[in-house]
């Protein structure tokens, strides 16, 4: 049995939590929803073999894989119901990006309490939100 | 520009204290469960992604796309993981199965949506 003296409130046996590390996408377009991921946002290739048409991208300690989904419309039907949200250094440099790739906005970037947020469609219709965090720590983060 | 992690994911859900109680009770975000961001929404760790559940009347009940986004959790012990989902009475769309590389197996939450459990076998 392996037990994680830094997470007593978990059972035995579990271990540590979990950790998010992969978000697939299902997409009747995934070469297509892949580059945006790329141009749009600046995100690279892992290097790892993928299935042909496929794509793993890297976002930080996550990996984005594409991948071809039969059961899914061309566009999202509920955005809402699953949000990507990527944390950006410099909203007006990404904001330039998006716009120069003719991005469709959701939510113009908007100051909130606790940063700059603003909202695009990627090619799917999915919703993705990029943030830039204010100085003070986010409201759910953990107290250290 | 350099590539922005992925800090967050946000689940709308129409009942955002149950998503919020199944996630701490399945899977155990750190520091002990979810921090209440406001009365509907709430925020739990799993490695370096937040989880955001966020209650919304613009969506339905269940997931009508539930293979468009798929969350995969890497556990340290998905045997042990799946015990204590089978106590809670998940659906398996898979049963926790040896493949190259590790167990793998997929479920779903009460909302609906898949998510995926690993456990990667080392070296």
């Amino acid at each position: 049995m392996i037990s994680d003296p830094r997470t007593p409130w978990m059972p035995t046996g579990i271990g540590r939590s979990p950790r998010l590390r992969k978000v697939v996408l299902g997409s009747r377009a995934p070469r297509q929803l892949a580059d945006w991921y790329r141009h749009a946002l600046g995100l690279s290739d892992v290097d790892a073999e993928t299935k042909a048409g496929d794509a793993s991208l890297t976002a930080g300690g996550v990996e984005l894989h594409i991948t071809y989904q039969s059961h899914v419309a061309p566009e999202a039907a509920e955005p809402i119901r699953a949000v990507l949200n990527f944390v950006v250094d410099d909203i007006d440099e990404v904001e330039a990006r998006l716009v120069a790739t003719e991005a469709v906005w959701v939510r113009e970037l908007e100051r909130v309490p606790w940063g700059i947020i603003g909202t695009v469609l990627d090619p799917d219709g999915n919703y993705v939100q990029i943030v830039e965090p204010a100085r003070e720590p986010l409201p759910w983060s953990r107290e250290e | 520009m350099a590539a922005p992690p992925l800090g967050s994911i946000l689940l709308g859900t129409t009942n955002p204290q149950r998503l919020r109680d199944w996630y701490a009770a399945a899977l155990g975000p750190e520091g002990g469960g979810f921090t209440e961001v406001s009365p509907t929404m709430f925020a739990g760790n799993f490695g370096d992604v937040g989880l955001l559940i966020d209650g919304r009347d613009d969506v339905a009940d269940k997931n009508p796309e539930p293979g468009r986004v798929i969350l995969n959790f890497h556990v340290q012990n998905a045997r042990a993981t799946a015990a204590r989902l089978d106590d809670l009475g998940v659906t398996w769309l898979v049963e926790p199965e040896e493949r190259e590389g590790g167990v793998f197996g997929t479920l779903v939450d009460p909302d609906g949506n898949f998510i995926q459990i690993i456990e990667l076998r080392e070296g």
